[in-house]
């Protein structure tokens, strides 16, 4: 028991309008108290950002479970990963209908198949077979995300030129290490409004939407798909992190690169291996929340940190 | 020869790195033979690496001697669902598709998403449907099954089969490549693993894994046990390797390497790097691949195996 546990939660990098801003920022709070509680019991960073993800996907302010975006036909197509620092085992889904924890269900290709990623019908079917309850679309919809979706149809905007205005919601996630000195992470979303059928983005792919490695520590992005997909976002801030950047300087140059390279913008956070962590992001906003030490940080805004206490020292 | 810069253009191609029986092999050395011939005759007319590469994994996929397109092997239910992507160095675009079913080259449609979508990967019934909307025929599935994979499938279902030996099949075909203009790509198809569950999406269609091309260092496409693959992000890891000074051939082992003592995962793969160095290496028994640089043709099957030959005498004795 030599590591201090950390967990840090984000709930999308994107221009978070303002009337979505307390809401989003409550939801953060909220997931990583959850998720922390796993933490402080001794639980497993598995456990806690698989906790921490399903307060956010059952949370319909943001855009993944209840609450996910429309796709280009009127459905809800979800994608989520969850992966383990110590074996580097990871389970995956991709483009899967009416299930309310995605999270949860690429923990059980983790734990019960010898794949890392299911996709589409097959991984429905699988969910059948292991009695995961499918939800009627209707009760992952949330009014806002129909009448977004109709406007979006009614005045034919592409897909870029929603990324311009960055007027996209995009994908939750969490990054933990525990009392073990194990780290984990999950991301999970409902990937962009009037997307095409059968559009896989970042969140479900190793290495682009999530990456968690004992050696070196746990990230989850967030932020435009096919830019994070592109230079592996995940991936390559624990490069630099070997290379002996600290998260923040990890973070920072590659959301840089990114940038620069391939004109996207996005957000990311991260623990290393030995508990230092950070929440960065090149949109407008990001919602996240971080506890460690008793302390519960959290921001909306770039440079914005807003401390609670919530554990008194003794 | 409009366009034609300075760099030499070179091509690696590779039918799968696995377990190659012994009445496999001809049919395999003449496939990955055949595919590098034709990705060179176009680099050395001045396409570029993106066409060369796609149209050599075109002609591997069209081969049945190759798990990928027909040849591909058959998922539990006995159905052929490919993965596919396709990645330009130059500006770091990609395409992919996985768990496609009834097309003969998920290859092509993979390239289609890359320039007809805002996206990069599609999966299924949504990349079924892309398909059909862009005029991908579509074929019955049966055209892409062998009597062969039929046969390793329902030998598979049996009570008395071992898991563990279809791990040990040849997985992917692929190809990388730089062109006269020093522009690198990469293509990797796939069929997938044998008995693998429905919806099953292997290294092959994960951008970073499957394969990786950026113009400032190089390109990589890998084959092998696909998961093991994915947990590593294999090809983004041979290339970070070559970020920090190691030759392709020495990326590709260390790589290689990791993979097999942190999570227990053989495979191999081909590199080529922005300056025309290039490697085809694996840590199973066996992989065929076959390369073309300097007009030399070279191929191989078994570990430490070089044939070469000139082009002139290769397509002299076709």
């Amino acid at each position: 028991m030599g590591t201090k546990p950390v967990l840090v939660v984000h709930g999308g990098a994107w221009a978070i309008p303002d009337d979505l801003a307390e809401r989003s920022i409550l939801g953060v709070k909220n997931a990583v108290t959850n998720g922390f509680a796993v933490l402080e019991m001794g639980g497993s960073s598995m456990k806690a950002v698989e906790v921490a993800v399903q307060t956010l996907e059952d949370d319909t302010v943001f855009d993944a479970g209840h609450g996910a975006v429309l796709n280009a036909d009127g459905y809800v197509e979800l994608d989520a990963i969850i992966m383990n620092g110590k074996t580097l085992a990871a389970g995956a889904v991709s483009c899967i209908k009416n299930i309310s924890n995605p999270v949860t269900f690429a923990c059980s290709v983790l734990e019960k198949t010898p794949h890392v990623m299911l996709t589409g019908t097959g991984a429905n079917q699988f969910a059948e077979k292991l009695g995961i309850p499918q939800v009627p679309v209707e009760e992952l919809v949330t009014e806002h995300a129909k009448a977004e979706w109709e406007q979006y149809r009614k005045y034919k905007h592409t897909v870029k030129s929603l990324f311009n205005t960055e007027l996209v919601h995009d994908t939750v996630g969490a990054v933990a290490i525990d009392y073990e000195g194990n780290v984990a992470c999950a991301t999970s979303t409902g990937g962009i409004t009037n997307k095409m059928v059968g559009r896989v983005g970042d969140t479900p792919l190793i290495g682009s939407g999530g990456y968690a490695d004992n050696l070196v520590g746990a990230v989850s992005a967030t932020g435009h798909g096919e830019s994070i997909m592109k230079v592996t976002l995940a991936r390559l801030i624990l490069f630099h992190m070997e290379q002996g950047k600290t998260p923040e300087e990890a973070a920072n140059s590659a959301l840089h690169y990114m940038e620069k390279r391939v004109h996207g913008r996005g957000g990311v956070i991260v623990v290393s291996r030995t508990g230092e962590w950070t929440a960065r992001f090149t949109t407008k906003r990001m919602a996240w929340a971080s506890i460690k030490e008793g302390v519960l940080l959290y921001g909306l805004n770039t440079g914005e940190t807003i401390q609670e206490i919530i554990n008194p020292p003794k | 020869m409009e366009g034609l810069g300075d760099m030499k253009p070179v091509i690696v191609v590779h039918g799968g790195a696995g377990r190659i029986f012994k009445d496999r092999e001809e049919g395999s050395r003449s496939g990955v033979t055949r595919a590098a011939l034709k990705g060179y005759n176009i680099l050395k007319q001045g396409g570029s690496a993106l066409d060369a590469v796609e149209e050599a994994v075109t002609l591997m996929e069209d081969d049945p001697h190759f798990n990928a397109g027909c040849g591909s092997v058959l998922n539990e239910k006995g159905e052929v669902e490919m993965d596919a992507i396709i990645m330009d160095g130059k500006n770091l675009a990609s395409g992919a598709v996985s768990a496609v079913k009834c097309i003969a080259n998920p290859i092509k449609l993979a390239r289609l998403v890359m320039e007809k979508t805002e996206h990069m990967l599609l999966t299924d019934h949504g990349a079924q449907l892309f398909a059909k909307a862009k005029g991908v025929p579509e074929i019955p599935g049966e055209k892409l099954i062998t009597e062969r994979s039929r046969e390793r499938w329902s030998k598979n279902l049996e009570a008395d089969s071992n898991p563990q030996e279809f791990k040990k099949d040849p997985g992917t075909v692929g190809a990388v490549a730089i062109d006269s203009e020093g522009n690198v790509a990469c293509a990797t198809s796939t069929g997938g693993l044998t008995n693998k569950l429905v919806g099953r999406v292997g290294d092959s269609a994960c951008i970073g894994c499957g394969g990786y091309a950026d113009n400032h260092i190089g390109a990589t496409s890998t084959t092998g046990h696909g998961e093991s693959m994915m947990k590593v992000v294999l090809a983004r890891l041979i290339l970070y390797h070559m970020e920090q000074g190691m030759s392709p051939e020495e990326a590709a082992d260390t790589a290689l390497d990791y993979m097999k003592t942190r999570v227990n995962g053989l495979g191999g793969v081909i590199v080529v790097s922005n300056s025309g160095d290039w490697a085809a290496r694996f840590s199973t028994k066996q992989m065929s691949w076959a390369s073309v640089k300097d007009d030399q043709l070279q191929c191989g099957i078994y570990t430490g195996e070089i044939q070469t030959r000139s082009v002139a005498e290769a397509l002299g004795s076709k």
